[in-house]
């Protein structure tokens, strides 16, 4: 039979086409926003829960955290809970609506339950159960046919009536062959009908009602419009909105704000922090979020918070704005950082980091700045009271806990206890080692591929520093597993996220992170684009070694108890071809502590690679063989005449004759 | 336009701007521009070229030798005082077009006394600016590095001082002062931390 | 068996009236005439449509192309414009062009003009030097996703621009005096080389105080520490 394509014409089929379309959509959306609001929230607070139990300077942090931003952080949270809320949800509550009323229809629909009916089973239209011997089947045959063949009907009957009688008769007959003739039964079970097969249709699942000529009409204009307006419309609106953000996530605008500031830059100028804000409240995200404000009122909002004041913008309260801006910086100042890079411009990368510190830990940069980010401090007296020169964590604590209050002038002694828990649990780093590691290589040898390896320790400004010598050579080797050789990054993953910061002053939770840059010794240009480091661990913060009581490391002092800190940096350069030595300058420098940053320089000492040893020559003439092994067909002439794969030519031909 | 803020004096044939909006760059270039027109008014050849005036070079090698004959009578201030002279008068009296390398070798030249002499009175600000000049304009010998490590370390600018003296060695890795620097500042930075 | 011819002549029977059956016995088991019917309905309709489609279908699709690229090349344009200048001031020529304005209607020295000029030629002669510098490492960026598309285009077309800047100083050169180009190129170069010197002095003054204000130091009058 020819396969047409008709409509639907008895609704029976769209519905379920509709209904599959809808279940596919609103099942898998059900089940994650299921997921999101009880399972996902509950693995939350339980992570927060476990940070507060383990990391002190979390709990600080919330306790300093001023209700105004509290509030602020909540309400965050909640619009964008809801708002994910609302969306969903709606689509999900009117999606179920929907499907419930395709149900009802299908259900109520005569012509998908006639449909259904008129699937042919020969047991039922005799009326015998599946499991019936052929005799009950005659039987049945018998007395049904007896009441319907067409020569014992009722003269009496409408035409009607006997059509249908007739039909019935029918029906009973190809039921009976079903099951019992041979050919009509190989039919039956073959195409599910005994007269063999059936023209099945090809319908678009359409009601009738669209194909109808005066709607017809409707569905064409439908069409054009979803494929020729709206398909390329939001095509286009959403290839825009890709365009619209750079890599980092700054919006174009603002990269090529930040672009234009240093392509305009002076070279005479010195870059300050103070010129950094400036031109970040050029960014477009802030016009994006207020666009009645001028980049002068952004300016003031971010001069605001780092020097904690109140803000008000033509007269009414403006701290909600300030805290909105100001959790913007982090992504702002991450992309002007890329920025810098891209211009190598190592003093302004700098600048831009000292900015994010500023603006994390709401304080200017000043000379006590490592002070002032704890909390309690008062301003007055340290700057008046102070005899010594004070600027650092580290010094802070050579002087005893009473002293330590008096010049900060904290006079509640839990409150100091506080301070100085924060104080000393702000990582610091030492410099153990670091070297220029080719995987698998001593030295590193003519365009290989180094890596930068530091070995660091991170400490307290309140321990007593330990010196690099205490700590035995085979502590700070290169690990040379297989794994490491293989992938020498991959050990950095292994290690705990960064905990949450002492950061009260801004207006989202936050965690440190160590943004390393490379540079030249030579003409201080960077090299390339920052690497972010996210993960170390801090656990030697809360080991006790006191510098105020242990005067000198005795006998008992064990390296093990340390916790050495590797921090690998891809290079995204070859070391030279020529031999000789480059000096590099290497800054780590944290987004949100001051005094947490380590500033080296170090060479990379580039030498003749070693004269191939006999060891290394089996390693290649092994890599050799196995060429000639996949090649051997085509090479069999050469391989006698190159001597030195003698060996191994000999090897691989006695396999061959082995095969053979 | 801001045509009209511009304003032209017949007398001196300089220009300036008295307008409350002028910028700074703007400022900048009037001031280029009033210096160009006085060099060139006062050149009589149409054809100038760019060559050293020897006048100007007279006046200031004896302003500068002058500032040098203190030295070696031990008056410092003086000496400072006739070199720092000396220095401005390079830049305020040759013409912009008189030849780039030889300005900027006789500049580098007078600046490096006025850096010691600088350090020897105690201006280590003004020897720090000074030094970082020199070093804009290409200077990398070890000296401007031992200089500018010293005079960061008095401004007790401890880590500043660290990453310069790094940088000295790792480009002159064999200057013996350089490393008693590195020394010198290592020990008062761990000072400084509360490391001693 | 004798009842099997009728079942038989019953079964024929109803195989060749199938389709009569069949709009009432099953839906899903397509009917043939029904089918055909159908078709040779559509055939009547479509012919007088098959002959306006395409030209409809090709006005649609030229006339929204057309409005699309049109509205497109607008939008760049206005994308263009919009896009903040490389540079933030063009203050050496606009100088020039307001000498050039105010000597129509007062009487200027010739020679400041030409000063005004060279400054112009000086100013051309650093960016094209700067825009040199630049480009590679703004290509990076552009390459690498750290900045947008508009301002690598407005950065390729700026190198242009300054190009031509000097090109039309030059040109000025020959009107002012006759014969000068040559000379002026090699003066402007020296220019150029000892304002930046001369800008970089001006400025010590300037990052002295930012010194003390950042690194909050106490000096004297005379530039010694105070203790």
């Amino acid at each position: 039979m020819a396969l047409n394509y008709d409509y639907d014409e008895t609704n029976e089929t769209w519905p379920f086409f509709l209904l599959t379309v809808l279940l596919m959509i609103i099942v898998p959306l059900t089940i994650s926003q299921f997921y999101k609001i009880f399972i996902k929230k509950d693995e939350e607070e339980q992570l927060t829960k476990e940070e507060f139990k383990k990391n002190v300077l979390s709990k600080l942090n919330d306790k300093y955290t001023s209700s105004d931003i509290k509030d602020f952080r909540k309400k965050f949270d909640n619009k964008k809970q809801s708002n994910i809320f609302c969306w969903k949800n709606l689509i999900i509550i009117g999606g179920w609506i929907l499907v419930a009323f395709l149900i009802q229809r299908i259900s109520s629909n005569d012509a998908i339950i006639d449909s259904a009916k008129g699937i042919f089973d020969p047991y039922e239209i005799l009326g015998v159960s599946g499991s019936a011997s052929e005799r009950d089947i005659k039987s049945a045959y018998r007395k049904l046919s007896v009441k319907f063949h067409p020569d014992k009907l009722p003269k009496d009957l409408s035409e009607q009536e006997k059509n249908s009688m007739e039909e019935t008769f029918v029906q009973i007959t190809k039921a009976y062959e079903a099951l019992t003739d041979e050919a009509v039964r190989e039919n039956f079970l073959k195409y599910g009908h005994p007269d063999g097969p059936q023209s099945t249709s090809h319908g678009i699942a359409l009601p009738s009602f669209l194909i109808d000529s005066t709607s017809s009409l409707i569905l064409v204009i439908f069409y054009i419009s979803s494929f020729v307006l709206l398909l390329p419309y939001f095509v286009s609106k959403w290839w825009n909105k890709t365009k619209l953000y750079t890599r980092n996530n700054l919006h174009i605008k603002t990269a090529g704000s930040f672009v234009s500031r240093l392509v305009n830059y002076k070279p005479s100028q010195i870059a300050t922090v103070d010129l950094i804000i400036e031109w970040l409240s050029h960014a477009e995200e802030f016009k994006i979020f207020y666009p009645n404000l001028t980049p002068k009122d952004f300016e003031t909002l971010l001069q605001d918070h780092i020097h904690n004041r109140d803000s008000k913008i033509n007269g009414k309260d403006a701290n909600e704005m300030k805290y909105r801006i100001v959790a913007k910086c982090h992504t702002l100042l991450h992309g002007f950082l890329e920025v810098c890079c891209g211009f190598r411009n190592l003093e302004m990368a700098i600048v831009c980091m000292d900015t994010f510190k500023c603006i994390v830990q709401g304080i200017p940069l000043t000379k006590d700045s490592q002070i002032f980010q704890l909390p309690n401090v008062n301003e007055e007296i340290l700057k008046n009271g102070s005899v010594d020169e004070i600027h650092t964590l580290g010094k802070l604590f050579t002087f005893s806990d009473n002293e330590i209050g008096k010049i900060l002038g904290i006079k509640d002694e839990d409150r100091l206890q506080e301070t100085l828990t924060v104080a000393s649990n702000i990582p610091q780093i030492k410099l153990l080692k670091a070297d220029f590691v080719v995987p698998g290589e001593e030295y590193v040898t003519p365009q290989s591929t180094p890596y930068i390896s530091i070995k660091v320790l991170m400490r307290s400004a309140k321990q007593k520093s330990i010196p690099v010598d205490k700590f035995p050579n085979e502590m700070l080797q290169e690990s040379d597993d297989f794994e490491d050789l293989k992938n020498p990054f991959a050990s950095m993953e292994k290690e705990p996220l960064m905990p949450t910061s002492f950061a009260p002053r801004f207006p989202t939770n936050r965690r440190n992170t160590w943004c390393c840059l490379i540079a030249l010794q030579k003409d201080i240009k960077i090299l390339q684009t920052p690497y972010r480091l996210e993960r170390l661990s801090l656990n030697n913060l809360s080991k006790n070694l006191d510098k105020r009581t242990v005067k000198e490391l005795g006998d008992d002092f064990n390296p093990e108890d340390w916790e050495i800190g590797f921090i690998k940096l891809p290079l995204g350069q070859q070391a030279p071809a020529e031999l000789g030595s480059i000096h590099m300058r290497v800054v780590i420098k944290s987004t949100d502590y001051f005094g947490a940053d380590l500033d080296l320089s170090m060479a990379m000492n580039v030498r003749e690679p070693p004269k191939i040893d006999e060891l290394k020559d089996d390693i290649y003439n092994d890599n050799d063989s196995d060429v000639n092994d996949s090649d051997d067909d085509d090479l069999e002439d050469d391989s006698g005449s190159e001597s030195e794969y003698t060996d191994i030519d000999t090897d691989t031909e006695a396999e061959e004759e082995e095969e053979k | 336009m801001a045509s009209t803020a511009l304003r032209y004096n017949p007398n001196n044939k300089l220009i300036n701007d008295d307008s409350d909006s002028l910028t700074e760059s703007r400022e900048i270039s009037i001031m280029q521009i009033n210096k160009l027109s006085t060099a060139i008014i006062s050149e009589s050849n149409p054809n100038f070229t760019p060559q050293l005036n020897d006048e100007h070079s007279k006046m200031i090698k004896s302003l500068f030798e002058s500032g040098l004959a203190m030295l070696k009578q031990k008056k410092m201030p003086e000496a400072l005082k006739n070199i720092t002279l000396a220095v401005d008068m390079a830049q305020r009296s040759r013409a912009p077009y008189e030849a780039f390398g030889i300005q900027l070798q006789e500049i580098q030249f007078m600046l490096r006394h006025k850096i010691d002499l600088s350090l020897l009175t105690g201006r280590f600000l003004d020897a720090l600016q000074d030094i970082e000049f020199l070093m804009n304009t290409g200077m990398a010998q070890s000296d401007v590095y031992i200089r500018k490590s010293d005079a960061l370390l008095k401004l007790s600018q401890f880590e500043q001082a660290k990453i310069c003296c790094e940088r000295g060695l790792a480009l002159h890795p064999n200057e013996v002062k350089l490393k008693a620097l590195y020394l010198e500042i290592n020990r008062r930075l761990a000072d400084y931390n509360g490391d001693i | 068996m004798a009842d099997n011819s009728t079942f038989e002549e019953g079964f024929n029977n109803t195989y060749t009236d199938y389709s009569s059956f069949n709009g009432t016995f099953n839906g899903t088991y397509s009917n043939n005439t029904n089918g055909t019917f159908t078709g040779a309905e559509e055939k009547v309709e479509t012919i007088p449509i098959s002959f306006y489609t395409p030209i409809v279908y090709a006005v649609i699709l030229i006339v929204s192309l057309m409005i699309f690229s049109r509205r497109y090349k607008a939008n760049r344009i206005r994308k263009l414009a919009e896009q903040p200048e490389i540079f933030d001031e063009h203050d050496a020529k606009e100088l020039y062009f307001e000498l050039q304005g105010l000597s129509t209607t007062e009487k200027i020295h010739e020679k400041v003009l030409k000063a005004a000029l060279l400054n112009r030629g000086a100013e051309a002669i650093r960016r094209t030097l700067k825009l040199k510098e630049l480009a590679p490492q703004i290509e990076l960026m552009y390459k690498n996703g750290s900045v947008g598309e508009d301002y690598w285009e407005r950065f390729q077309a700026e190198t242009k621009f300054v190009e031509v800047e000097f090109r039309e100083t030059i040109q000025e050169a020959e009107n002012l005096q006759p014969g000068w180009p040559k000379l002026f190129a090699t003066l402007c170069q020296e220019i150029c080389f000892n304002q930046a010197l001369s800008r970089r002095y001006q400025s010590i003054l300037k990052r002295k105080e930012v010194c003390i204000e950042e690194w909050d130091l106490k000096i004297n009058s005379d530039g010694t520490l105070t203790k």
